[in-house]
């Protein structure tokens, strides 16, 4: 059977493609090479209460906690206490991502998508150099799918972007690798998200404590992978636990390992008969390492392109571009100016982390403005100015 | 002797796919959720052994 569309992976950003795909009455399929949708979690689950606003979700069995807000800790341990709002993207609701990723294919399903599982993709099928769908590989029988668009919607490791001959090779200083427990028997009561800095808690990255209820919480850590060694993630957020009071005697009842990009957006995710949404288009915002409301957003529009291309029998890259004219519109701006933020803040030692905790501890952030801002600087500590020269000129330029 | 080609332990490999990410190779790649090192295409960089966040990534000399 031949489809319109193939969708590879059954991530968030896979299965929001499909769904708006196949609304349009486009003939779609999801191939995921996994056994059980959003099995194994490869993921923080902290989303914003954006999301609220996009009803893509019907169930709420999803969420499993509902945040205030977030605190950063500085080196020294300076609280900066923001609100759900100012906080982001990664704080609102902690989500239980297997549920969360289960109900956004069940959706896709809803609207027509097929899904095949254990199925894994092992090559783009061309004829000449035109892409005409996917070869795979099924338990242990090996077939071809046809279909007019291949959607990479394959996470981090991407491969269809590298068959089709697009460059998604990541530096190791773009990508953060990740480890992360899933603790019980620890206090959790308020409902905030934590997020630890400091060279020596995680160099060039965070650790975060997201409660899942009054006793349960992720709690894993990001490290830039150029300042990483082997085994290193695991390693210190183990000694992280050991000597933080509340975790001392916590107990893991899952352990996961993950790698989020933390790059400029793919600049060219379209080309002729084949498209790239999610981490697979590097949809992330390089401080935070959050993607799901961008896999989402971007998700929804590429879902609409293939509708249109469908309706139109076009699957040229000059009629999916309007995919990328759409997702570069969202959220692309953000991504590039933030990608522009971590690098001056990977500059910053923990003594200029701390100076600049001290100077936004007090300050209330739903009143926040950049002259505010300044101001509490100036008054506190008038050397961060200087240091912040550079991340003044990135918000004067976009 | 060669120089040591990065091999997985596929007991302790989480299937995060970081390794996989970052090879200039692309000599990695995920088989039956396990990342696997085509050592033909391994250069021997060691990037994927030192950003490993479980240490399931180490150098072997093939023989």
């Amino acid at each position: 059977m031949k489809y319109d569309c193939v969708v590879v992976g059954s991530g968030p950003a896979g299965s929001i493609t499909a769904r708006f795909a196949a609304k349009t009455g486009a003939k779609v399929l999801i191939i995921e090479r996994r056994q059980e949708v959003g099995v194994p979690v490869l993921c923080g689950e902290g989303i914003s209460k954006k999301i609220d606003e996009w009803n893509m979700l019907e169930s709420r069995r999803w969420i499993a906690g509902d945040m205030e807000g977030a605190r950063i800790y500085s080196p020294d341990r300076t609280c900066v206490t923001l609100s759900a709002e100012q906080a982001g993207n990664e704080t609102g609701y902690v989500v239980y991502r297997d549920i969360f990723d289960q109900e956004l294919a069940r959706l896709a399903a809803r609207d027509g998508a097929k899904i095949m599982m254990n199925t894994q993709a092992t090559d783009l099928l061309k004829d000449k150099d035109k892409i005409k769908g996917v070869k795979v590989k099924h338990f242990d029988e090996e077939f071809e799918i046809e279909a007019d668009i291949v959607v990479g919607a394959d996470g981090v490791e991407s491969k269809i972007g590298k068959w089709a001959g697009i460059n998604t090779t990541l530096k190791p200083k773009d990508l953060e690798t990740c480890a992360q427990y899933t603790l019980t028997n620890i206090d959790c009561k308020d409902a905030y998200c934590d997020f630890y800095l400091g060279k020596q808690i995680a160099p060039g990255g965070y650790v975060w404590v997201f409660p899942k209820g009054k006793d349960v919480a992720n709690v894993g850590i990001g490290i830039l992978a150029s300042l990483s060694e082997s085994g290193m993630a695991k390693k210190l957020l183990d000694n992280f636990i050991a000597n933080e009071p509340r975790l001392q005697k916590g107990e893991p009842i899952r352990f996961l390992a993950g790698a989020v990009p933390v790059t400029n957006p793919v600049e060219t995710t379209v080309q002729d008969n084949l498209l790239l949404v999610g981490d697979a288009a590097r949809h992330v915002d390089p401080i935070t390492g959050g993607g799901l409301t961008h896999c989402l957003e971007g998700g929804k529009i590429a879902g609409e392109t293939i509708g249109m291309a469908v309706e139109k029998q076009q699957f040229d890259q000059e009629t999916l571009s309007v995919y990328e004219t759409g997702w570069k519109e969202a959220f692309a701006k953000k991504i590039k100016r933030n990608y522009m933020v971590k690098e001056i803040l990977l500059d910053m030692d923990d003594k200029t982390l701390n100076m600049l905790a001290d100077s936004l501890k007090d300050v209330k952030f739903d009143e926040i403005s950049t002259l505010g801002l300044i101001k509490a600087l100036v008054l506190k500590h008038p050397t961060l100015l200087m240091r912040l020269r550079p991340l003044m000129k990135v918000s004067k330029e976009v | 002797m060669g120089m040591p080609k990065a091999m997985v332990d596929r007991k302790k490999c989480l299937s995060c796919g970081g390794c996989i990410s970052v090879c200039p190779q692309d000599a990695l790649s995920m088989e039956g959720m396990k990342a696997l090192v085509e050592d033909d295409k391994c250069i021997s960089c060691a990037i994927c052994i030192r950003i490993c966040p479980v240490g399931a990534i180490s150098g072997e000399v093939y023989s």
